[in-house]
């Protein structure tokens, strides 16, 4: 009988989300009188299912079942440092977007010096085989690599070199893409 | 016989198989990283004096897979022979494999440059029919490896293996189930994937010359005059699933294999033992890198005229330390080193692997001597691993650690080994394959 009382008090406090006033007691428990939900009551909160505030209300108690606490053990406090570091990337994350298709080349001419691509730097270069106006690509120029900056309109498609003394490439076939650069690495 | 036109099956993909088949993997490597070498005759292996690998222009200048070196000259003078790079091979090794399971997980690196993967079920999820999924993979791999790939997509290994074969390079086959038969009718029986010499001259006996005409066989004459994997493959001819796929990505090995071969060849005893010894160390360290331990080795020779002499060794427990499989295999090497002979190779392979968690001691083994070799070990690895892999070895490694491998005209070293960068040393390298040759 307790147990059903208490079901019905859960169901309540779960469907308003408060706690009912006496009236409103009487009427889920069906009594006729508002000293039987007073003896009720009384009796829940000696056994803790529930507890009174200062002004006579009643509060959950014991109602709802609460996690046991199986036993305690010491710990310090966590390390802030560790969860910050979560949003952090590696140098690998932060200049490779695609792994498969990540390659490095050794430069040898000056012909990008203008674009700060010294002579002896490493490039990483990207995979693919389109490529946007202004990038620089990396193509297949007689049977030896060239780095350039990609030009192309609606008419022409050409390379440009980025050093004066150099003049721009017009390829006579079909340009084909091998690589675009992604970054430049000069170690000191 | 029967009549050939009818199907084998209704149905076309019950399970959707692919078999991903790099074109000339270790030659179009070379070739894909330096344009200096396209559409030239590209051989690989210069190191062990035969051709390894070949790029189609070799193929077809009659060049063969296992030609001497001094062959391949007189077929094709002006061939370009090249030292392997296993590490880059490796590097894009890794990659096709990545690339591949971006589509899904089900892939098994059947070897450096194959691979079969499943498919099935995935038609909805990826909005594309089997054969559109394969023809992007495909697409992927050419662009992001900068080589092509053949593909065979069919409804189980064996299949997939004939589609793969069926147009190369840069081949995509597809073989539903229901036209299985027009493939099999064109394909001898001896070049079905896993039926070698033995079982096709049998099977000739009995008038089967095309895969069709051994699918068509009878189930109970193939139960009853062949054996169980050949049957199996019946089974896969006749559109069944049988063969799975091995999913894992490899780091299990049954048995770890070193070998090297050395020019000149040579007949000191001492350095050829040396040379084998520092094979066992070799796979002694990979097989500590994957926490397993041996109960038996190979160990084995080989003479300049291919002739090979080797022994199994067992070993009282299972082991990862060569100081305890040198004194095993010490009198065995004598046995079989034969003082006349001029050898070329030696070789070790660690067989019997378990898992090396805590190692059963014999009746007769120290316990506190073990555990110093643990000890050592952990601390040799350590260094190794930061200074580089030769930085310790054994006294009996001497010669072949501090001689190079290959002396005259074979010792090229490797270009990608020549221009070291900054930070690299000889034995670590930056793990991103380099583009090579001019870049202006």
């Amino acid at each position: 009988m307790k147990k059903n009382h208490i079901q019905k008090i859960s169901r309540f406090y779960r469907n308003a989300g408060r706690m009912p006033i006496y009236s409103e007691l009487m009427e889920i428990f069906n009594f006729k009188s508002r000293n039987a939900v007073f003896k009720l009551i009384k009796k829940l909160v000696s056994e803790e299912y529930l507890r009174k505030d200062e002004k006579g209300k009643i509060t959950p108690g014991r109602l709802f079942n609460s996690v046991k606490i199986l036993g305690l053990v010491e710990a310090g406090f966590p390390s802030a440092a560790e969860e910050e570091l979560i949003d952090t990337i590696t140098l690998d994350e932060f200049l490779i977007k695609n792994k498969e298709a990540t390659y490095m080349l050794k430069v040898k001419g000056d012909s990008m010096i203008d674009a700060g691509i010294m002579p002896g730097d490493l490039l990483l270069v990207e995979r693919r085989s389109e490529a946007k106006d202004g990038e620089i690509v990396i193509t297949e120029i007689d049977n030896k690599w060239t780095v350039k900056y990609l030009r192309k309109n609606s008419k022409t498609i050409y390379l440009e070199p980025a050093n004066k003394r150099y003049k721009p490439i017009y390829p006579k076939e079909e340009l084909k893409i091998a690589a675009v650069v992604i970054a430049v690495i000069r170690k000191y | 016989m029967e009549n050939t036109d009818q199907p084998l099956i209704l149905s076309y993909y019950p399970r959707a198989i692919m078999h991903i088949d790099g074109d000339a993997f270790f030659a179009s490597c070379e070739q894909s990283r330096n344009p200096a070498l396209k559409g030239k005759p590209v051989i690989t292996g210069k190191e062990r004096g035969i051709a390894a690998s070949l790029s189609y222009e070799a193929k077809e200048k009659g060049v063969k897979r296992g030609m001497r070196l001094s062959e391949i000259k007189e077929t094709c003078p002006n061939v370009i022979m090249l030292p392997s790079d296993y590490e880059t091979y490796s590097l894009l090794s890794k990659r096709f494999f990545t690339i591949v399971r971006r589509y899904t997980p089900d892939v098994e690196e059947y070897s450096i440059d194959e691979c079969f993967a499943d498919l099935t079920g995935l038609q909805r999820p990826l909005n594309m029919t089997y054969l559109q999924i394969a023809e992007k993979i495909q697409k992927d791999l050419e662009i992001e490896l900068g080589f092509t790939f053949s593909i065979g997509l069919s409804l189980n290994k064996v299949m997939a293996k004939i589609g793969s074969k069926w147009k190369k390079p840069a081949g995509l086959t597809e073989i539903p189930g229901r036209f299985m038969h027009l493939y099999l009718q064109k394909k001898l029986i001896n070049e079905v994937w896993g039926i070698g010499y033995q079982t096709s001259a049998f099977l000739n006996k009995w008038g089967i010359k095309t895969a069709l005409d051994f699918a068509k066989k009878k189930e109970e004459w193939v139960k009853n005059n062949l054996i169980k994997p050949i049957y199996e493959i019946w089974q896969e001819l006749n559109g069944k699933y049988i063969f799975k796929l091995t999913v894992e990505e490899k780091h299990n090995y049954q048995s770890i294999q070193k070998m090297k071969t050395f020019t000149p060849p040579s007949n000191n005893k001492n350095f050829i033992f040396s040379q084998l010894s520092k094979n066992i160390e070799n796979a002694c360290m990979k097989a500590r890198r994957y926490k397993l331990a041996a109960k038996a080795i190979i160990i084995f020779l080989r003479t300049q005229n291919f002739m090979d002499t080797g022994y199994e060794i067992k070993l009282s427990r299972p082991t990862s330390f060569p100081n305890e499989i040198l004194p095993a295999v010490s009198p065995i090497f004598d046995k079989i080193f034969q003082r006349n002979c001029q050898y070329r190779s030696t070789g070790a392979i660690l067989l019997k692997l378990e898992e090396d968690k805590e190692i059963q001691l014999d009746l007769f083994t120290d316990p506190l001597k073990l555990e110093k070799l643990k000890k050592l070990y952990q601390s040799v690895d350590l260094i190794r691993e930061k200074y580089g892999k030769h930085t310790l070895h054994l006294g009996a490694s001497f010669f072949a650690n501090h001689n190079p491998q290959h002396i005259k005209e074979r010792s090229t070293p490797l270009e990608r080994h020549q221009h070291l960068l900054k930070g690299e040393t000889p034995r670590k390298h930056l793990n991103i394959p380099m583009f090579m040759g001019v870049v202006e």
